[in-house]
């Protein structure tokens, strides 16, 4: 049962891939049909919404309304979407220092204070 | 049994001033395995005895899985009889291993979405994120990957930048997720064991800056990088209590690499503060291990003896 949730999962941020780099193959601001029949008609017309629309929450697409039905346009590529898709990681995980080893951590004024002392005095020692 | 079950819960303090000491005087190396080391071992042996105690605890509720020789006066006397600490122990032990899950699973989480954000990008070592908040992270994995947004490499130079590669790169090469996890899970199993925490987390990003000083060979571009970077994050939220320390860990990290190189000794001489330190928290550690085997001795000798009467 887990595994099976992880695969959909997995599986739904590779859709959300295909979806944009179908998108982004499109000349103008495209339907969900139009999305659906580029990757091969084999999806459900709802799941392709569902993944636009997430995609859209993201910040990845946009949308706008031409009569009755919406057309999406990409605004970002595969390498924005995983921008998009990893501020979200570190934004919600508040303890993510501990698996991720960050470069450098947050600074209070104090330490910055002292930080920039220490930069000024290695740059003259450079000079 | 006696009293030698309660020191594996309170031997953790003699470790307090090796992890303050160890940080300044030993190789940033040789630091991150002793702290880790010693961490796990208390860890260890405070849940060990946190569940002795619990199973003395539970010989009181009723209906208790325990042979019916447990309530004889001469097995009564044998083991730590006082109600309130063994029924307290039930809790406690419940307590700390929630947390550790909970740890786990969180460890897990981050690192399944952040392999999951990076789906359909192709898998080079390091990745490149368009983003203006400046960040890099090195995410651990079959295939570990350093993940970088564009605007942390845009306020640096290209020795800066590669000095930061070469850091991302050490934590990835020495599994240093590893020792994090390891003294984020004795954290929780003990709180007299959060300053080795903190240590750890210190140490294992001057062991990275070490190398990448090594790698790249000028120890200033990696402290200007530090630097650099820290400033440009500058506003992020920060985790620890500031004003407590004189001085945060990045100016420290900064100021550490503008000095002399730590000397390679993984062990200090025995006569100076350090290697009082050091000796301190090895016999503490000792005490610690022989304690709750010695408890743990006595327990299975003394169920042993009431289910064979």
């Amino acid at each position: 049962m887990k595994d099976r949730e992880h695969g959909r999962r997995r599986g739904q941020g590779e859709l959300e891939v295909q979806v944009l780099a179908a998108l982004r193959e499109a000349p103008e601001p495209v339907s969900t049909g139009w999305v659906r029949e580029r990757l091969g008609g084999t999806l459900a017309h709802t799941t392709v919404i569902t993944i636009l629309t997430r995609l859209l929450a993201k910040g990845a697409v946009t949308r706008e309304k031409e009569g009755r039905t919406f057309v999406w346009t990409a605004t970002a590529d595969e390498a924005g979407l995983a921008a998009l898709r990893m501020r979200r990681v570190l934004d919600g995980e508040s303890d993510r220092e501990a698996v991720l080893a960050s470069f450098v951590t947050g600074l209070p004024p104090q330490d910055e204070r002292m930080l920039r002392g220490l930069l000024e005095r290695a740059g003259e020692a450079e000079e | 049994m006696g009293v030698f079950v309660f020191l594996p819960l309170v031997l953790p303090l003699t470790a307090w001033p090796i992890a303050r000491l160890a940080e300044q005087h030993l190789h940033p190396r040789a630091a991150t395995w002793l702290l880790s080391a010693v961490a796990g071992v208390f860890a260890v042996c405070s849940t060990l005895c946190l569940a002795l105690l619990m199973v003395v605890g539970t010989a009181q509720l009723p209906g208790n899985p325990l042979p019916d020789g447990w309530s004889d006066p001469e097995v009564r006397e044998a083991v730590p009889s006082d109600e309130v600490t063994g029924k307290a122990a039930i809790p406690a032990l419940i307590a700390v291993l929630a947390a550790c899950a909970r740890v786990l699973w969180r460890h897990q989480r981050v690192r399944r979405r952040a392999e999951r954000a990076l789906a359909g990008l192709p898998a080079t070592p390091v990745a490149v994120l368009p983003d203006e908040s400046p960040y890099a992270y090195a995410l651990p994995g079959t295939r570990g990957r350093v993940v970088v947004s564009t605007g942390m490499l845009a306020g640096l130079g290209s020795a800066e930048r590669r000095a930061l590669f070469a850091h991302e790169r050490a934590h990835l090469a020495h599994r240093h997720h590893r020792f994090l996890l390891t003294v984020q899970l004795a954290a929780r199993a003990n709180p007299f064991l959060r300053p080795l925490r903190t240590a750890v987390v210190y140490t294992a990003e001057r062991w990275a800056d070490e190398e990448a000083a090594q790698a790249i060979g000028s120890r200033r571009t990696v402290a200007l990088a530090v630097g650099r970077s820290a400033l440009m994050s500058g506003g992020a939220p920060v985790a620890t209590l500031a004003g407590f320390a004189a001085m945060g860990p990045v100016p420290r990290r900064v100021a550490a690499l503008l000095g002399p190189a730590p000397a390679g000794r993984i062990w200090p001489p025995v006569f100076t503060t350090v290697g009082l330190a050091a000796w301190g928290a090895a016999v503490g550690t000792t005490a610690s291990a022989l304690s709750s085997a010695n408890s743990a001795v006595t327990l299975v000798a003394i169920l042993h003896a009431t289910t064979s009467v």
